[in-house]
């Protein structure tokens, strides 16, 4: 099975971290296109708005132009003269005639002026009559302004032509009398209008431009080759002229099809407007998307391969743990981990390896304690095996020291018989108080024999407490302790008080002997044993060879009734006592 | 326990997913409103803006003194008005004949300010910008505001009214501002021996003799602007005779063939006897810069005059009735018009001021005349004692006769009566021909 390059970790952290990366960019590119096409947007329509503005203004000086043009001419002398009730003579007609064709204005197609006394002054090789300005349905358009200049975009009916086109027209009053005003009119050519945009025709080719008339009428359009404004769009346009505001009455507005710019000129109610197509819009933007797509490409690469690297260091040493804790079989504790990463991942490397060496520890205590086990239900079993013969034994040597009349003998084998019978009870582990005390008081009797007039003994227990229940050879190595060690100095006089008492719902015995009494080092080293682990309380002793019944006794005792049991010594000039004290009273037999 | 230990570990592991995908939505949520609160747009805070009208105006600027004529009128108004009105000035360094030119010239290029002053100056122009509708008539206004009404004293009033009983013109309170007498140069009298202004025209004659002989030139006049100063003692001399005085209260006089006609041109021809040199084809700024230096003994003007002669001048300057105690003042020539084309906001915030200068006017008439601080011998002094000495007034001929005479007979014609090439018959003819051709466009 191949087993896969990549640690479940490393995925997940891949995952999710190519997740959030994806959440980034979607969203960082959501904001950034947003922000960047209204950035855009506003460039490009700034542009374009100034653009607008600047030919709005550009209308106003034209029609500021074409103002002054026809103040010259209303104040002109010949032209205030005209207006008296005096006929001009044919001369003066003549020159007046003439004297439009040097006015300073450009792009003037042709000119008409109509005087107070229906006489026309026009061109020399115009005939018109006073009955073609009659008929072109131009005076009408002049409605009762009293001397405003008006830009008028109606059908050419004067000149005849037919088409449409901007005439200028202004009422030409006396200045002196209350006479029926002139009109004069100018007919500009398409140009005029078109001036406008002459300063930004480069900039203006990639826009919708165009002018319209009050009436919606468009006067002038121009637009790119291969965009076409939708009807609607140009119905919205032209609804701009119902506006009675001037200037930048649009700006920046998002209509179907582009961004509308509008300016009014505020005399004429003419409205230019340019119309910004999203194509223009678009094409910015696509170059910005491409590179916006090129470098989150980058990132995306950057940041997987980063992460990928990144993430090593972490899985790389789990990845470890995680081997060696799952080929742990048991039995090897050699396999130690080694991880140098500066985290918090080194702990956990060290502590595994601590750990291996507790279980080392811990199964090798289990083996002894099992050996040890072992060990001691043979001798349980041997022992239970042998009791028969061991008495019939003793029986029959018994009977030859009284045949041969050897008390002392007979008493040694009596007392010896005795100590084993208790000491083997039948294999329990629990005797009566009775029995210990029997069991210890044989031990003694023993050692009596084998020390003459060493020691006496003295045996205290209420009756009822010889019923209690006990942890069976537990007085005995105190009492061969006290023989020992405390009556190694003296050959005689000594004695041994073995009492049970009852306090405070405690068994309590103590072994009091008038020998040399226990060392204070000793003593004290003898009551820490309480206070260790039951596991290393043979280590309490160097030389393995003191105290080795006192640490059974514990030990013993501590794994009996535990941790509550109390085992202590207490020595002064009179000698040594040790006390046993069980939390239960023994009233129970705790082995059942 | 495989099972139960395998099925808690699947719920918590759901309940793990649930709430990772919840946290996740929150991230998402948060991430969202964060971006959406960057690219939020500000609030805009919309400003209210308390729009001042403003009320355009033309005022000229004394030539001599540099003083901007009514600034005081405009400048308490705009102070009164703050915040509502403001009359915008357009201060322009014309003589009044180039301003009243102008005045034309931007009525048939409609270019008028809202507020225009010297319109009676111009009677033929007047009463064409009436028959035009180009001035607003104010009788609606004068008459619903009585407090308006009583600010403006009777004669005032009627100077004002037109025959269809209509106001056109925005009056001043009182006549006592509107009258011209002769400002005479005192130091200059004494040169030449005179103590006090002649009180007849035959002392004035021979006043103008003492002063001519003592190397003085006694009048400064002009013959363009309709030659004011010189037509201003001409018709106040023709006023002395009843037929005289009932000749100037016409309005466009019939014919000038007659005898205050050839009395007028008679004496405007003496008169130029005794000018300075440059009297001829100028206007009245140069006979106003001859007096205020001392070239010329005597001007005549109006009270407005009073502002306009230099300090170091004010002392030596006096100022007279005409001889014979003759005053000339048409206080309608004061009148202001409020131009019919501009939007309502705009014309009543004119007619307000118009009857805030009424009000000022007023107030300055009540302080002048009852001041305790009046100072003896001022010039101040010498008008209120020429205008409370009960004079003749004498209509103002610049209301009463047609604009051809006044802007293009008087100016051309003056001239070479005062220089005997035409003698006062002829002087008069071309009169008469201006009131044909005059009859003629009418």
């Amino acid at each position: 099975m191949k087993k896969s390059k990549m640690s479940g970790i490393q995925k997940k952290y891949l995952k999710y971290m190519c997740t959030l990366l994806i959440l980034a960019l979607v969203l960082s590119s959501i904001c950034v296109w947003t922000y960047v096409r209204r950035n855009m947007t506003d460039v490009i329509v700034d542009k374009y708005e100034f653009m607008n503005e600047k030919m709005g203004i550009a209308l106003d000086n034209l029609y500021r132009k074409t103002d002054a043009v026809t103040a010259e001419i209303i104040l002109e002398n010949d032209v205030q003269k005209s207006l008296k009730n005096k006929e001009l003579q044919e001369v003066e007609k003549n020159a007046l005639s003439k004297y439009f064709a040097y006015i300073d204005l450009n792009h003037v197609a042709d000119y008409c002026y109509i005087d107070n006394k229906r006489n026309v002054y026009a061109k020399s090789y115009s005939q018109i009559g006073y009955s073609d300005f009659q008929s072109s349905g131009l005076r009408e358009k002049m409605g009762d302004e009293y001397a405003k200049t008006q830009w008028i975009w109606t059908r050419d009916y004067l000149f005849g032509t037919g088409n449409e086109a901007l005439f200028i027209g202004r009422y030409v009053n006396s200045m002196d009398y209350a006479h029926e005003p002139g009109i004069v009119y100018l007919k500009m050519n398409q140009q005029f209008l078109e001036s406008v945009m002459d300063k930004d025709r480069k900039i203006a080719k990639d826009v919708a431009v165009g002018i319209i008339s009050p009436e919606g009428k468009t006067c002038i359009r121009q637009e790119p080759e291969d965009l076409s404004i939708e009807k609607r769009t140009m119905k919205k346009i032209t609804e701009l002229t119902r506006t009675k505001k001037s200037g930048v009455i649009v700006r920046g507005k998002k209509i179907e099809g582009g961004i509308l710019q509008a300016y009014r000129q505020e005399e004429t109610g003419m409205v230019i407007f340019t119309l910004v197509p999203d194509m223009v819009l678009n094409q910015g933007m696509m170059q910005i998307l491409i590179v916006l797509l090129t470098i989150y490409a980058v990132i995306a690469v950057l940041a997987f391969v980063l992460s990928l690297y990144a993430s090593q260091t972490f899985t790389r040493p789990i990845r470890q743990i995680s081997d060696a804790m799952t080929s742990f079989d048991g039995n090897d504790f050699t396999h130690t981990i080694q991880i140098h990463t500066d985290t918090e991942l080194d702990k956990i490397g060290h502590a595994y390896n601590e750990m291996l060496k507790n279980i080392e520890e811990f199964q090798n205590e289990v083996k002894n304690q099992q050996k040890e086990l072992r060990i001691s239900e043979m001798n349980t079993l041997i022992s239970q095996i042998n009791p028969h013969f061991l008495y019939n034994t003793l029986d029959t040597i018994y009977m030859l020291a009284r045949i041969n009349g050897e008390e002392k003998t007979m008493k040694m084998i009596q007392a010896l018989s005795k100590y084993l019978r208790l000491s083997l009870s039948k294999g329990r582990e629990i005797v009566t108080v009775e029995d210990e005390l029997e069991n210890v008081k044989s031990y003694m009797e023993i050692q009596q024999i084998r020390n003459e007039n060493l020691f006496r003994y003295e045996i205290e227990c209420a009756e009822e407490l010889k019923t209690r229940w006990i942890l069976k050879l537990i007085l005995q190595p105190i009492v061969e302790n006290a023989v020992k060690y405390g009556f190694c100095d003296i050959f005689e006089g000594g004695l041994i008080r073995i009492s049970v008492t009852e306090q405070a719902g405690q068994l309590t015995f103590s072994v009091y002997n008038n020998g040399t009494p226990m060392e204070e080092q000793m003593a004290e080293k003898l009551n820490g044993l309480s206070e260790i682990p039951v596991s290393k309380m043979k280590d309490s002793f160097e030389d393995k060879k003191h105290g080795y019944g006192v640490i059974n006794i514990i030990t013993r005792l501590r794994l009996k009734y535990g941790e509550d049991v109390r085992f202590f010594y207490e020595s002064d000039t009179n000698g040594t006592v040790c006390v046993i004290q069980i939390p239960d009273d023994g009233k129970e037999n705790c082995e059942q | 326990m495989e099972p139960s230990v395998l099925s808690r570990s699947r719920m918590t592991g759901k309940k793990t997913v649930n709430s990772r995908r919840i946290m996740a939505a929150v991230m998402v949520i948060a991430m969202l409103t964060a971006l959406t609160g960057c690219a939020g747009k500000e609030n805009t805070q919309t400003r209210k803006k308390n729009k001042v009208v403003e009320i355009p105006m033309i005022l000229t600027v004394d030539s001599s003194t540099g003083n901007k004529n009514e600034e005081e009128v405009v400048e308490r108004f705009n102070r009164a008005y703050k915040g509502k009105y403001h009359i915008d000035v357009d201060w322009v360094m014309e003589t009044e004949e180039e301003y009243r030119k102008n005045l034309k010239r931007m009525n048939v290029t409609d270019e008028l300010p809202a507020i225009i002053t010297d319109l009676r100056m111009l009677p033929s122009f007047y009463q064409m910008m009436i028959k035009k509708g180009r001035i607003e008539d104010l009788t609606p206004y004068i008459n619903e505001d009585q407090e308006w009404k009583d600010m403006i004293e009777p004669s005032v009033m009627e100077s004002v009214r037109e025959e269809d009983g209509k106001i056109y013109l925005g009056p001043v309170s009182t006549a006592a501002f509107a009258c011209s007498g002769v400002f005479w140069n005192r130091e200059l009298f004494e040169q030449a021996g005179i103590s006090r202004f002649p009180e007849t025209w035959e002392e004035f004659w021979k006043c103008c003799e003492k002063l001519k002989a003592a190397g003085i030139t006694p009048l400064a006049l002009h013959t363009e602007g309709t030659a004011w100063a010189a037509m201003l003692l001409a018709t106040a001399e023709v006023a002395g005779s009843e037929e005289g005085a009932a000749f100037m209260k016409q309005l466009y006089p019939d014919t000038y063939q007659n005898e205050p006609g050839l009395e007028i041109a008679g004496t405007l021809k003496k008169l130029f006897q005794y000018t300075t040199q440059d009297a001829l084809h100028n206007d009245f700024d140069v006979a106003h810069d001859n007096f205020v230096a001392g070239n010329a003994a005597m001007i005549p003007n109006g009270y407005w005059m009073i502002d306009q002669i230099p300090e170091e001048m004010q002392k030596k300057v006096c100022f007279s009735t005409f001889p014979e105690n003759k005053l000339i003042g048409s206080p309608e020539t004061f009148g202001w018009a409020v131009v019919s084309t501009y939007s309502e906001k705009v014309k009543k915030g004119a007619v307000e001021f118009l009857k805030f200068r009424t009000k000022l006017n007023k107030e300055q008439k009540e302080e002048l005349l009852n001041s305790r601080t009046r100072q003896e011998g001022t010039l101040l002094d010498d008008y209120l004692k020429a205008y409370t000495g009960n004079p003749q007034i004498v209509p103002n001929y610049q209301v009463k006769w047609n604009s051809l005479l006044q802007e293009d007979v008087l100016g051309e014609c003056l001239a070479e009566l005062a220089q005997g090439k035409i003698t006062e018959q002829e002087f008069t003819q071309a009169e008469d021909e201006s009131i044909r051709q005059f009859e003629e466009e009418q």
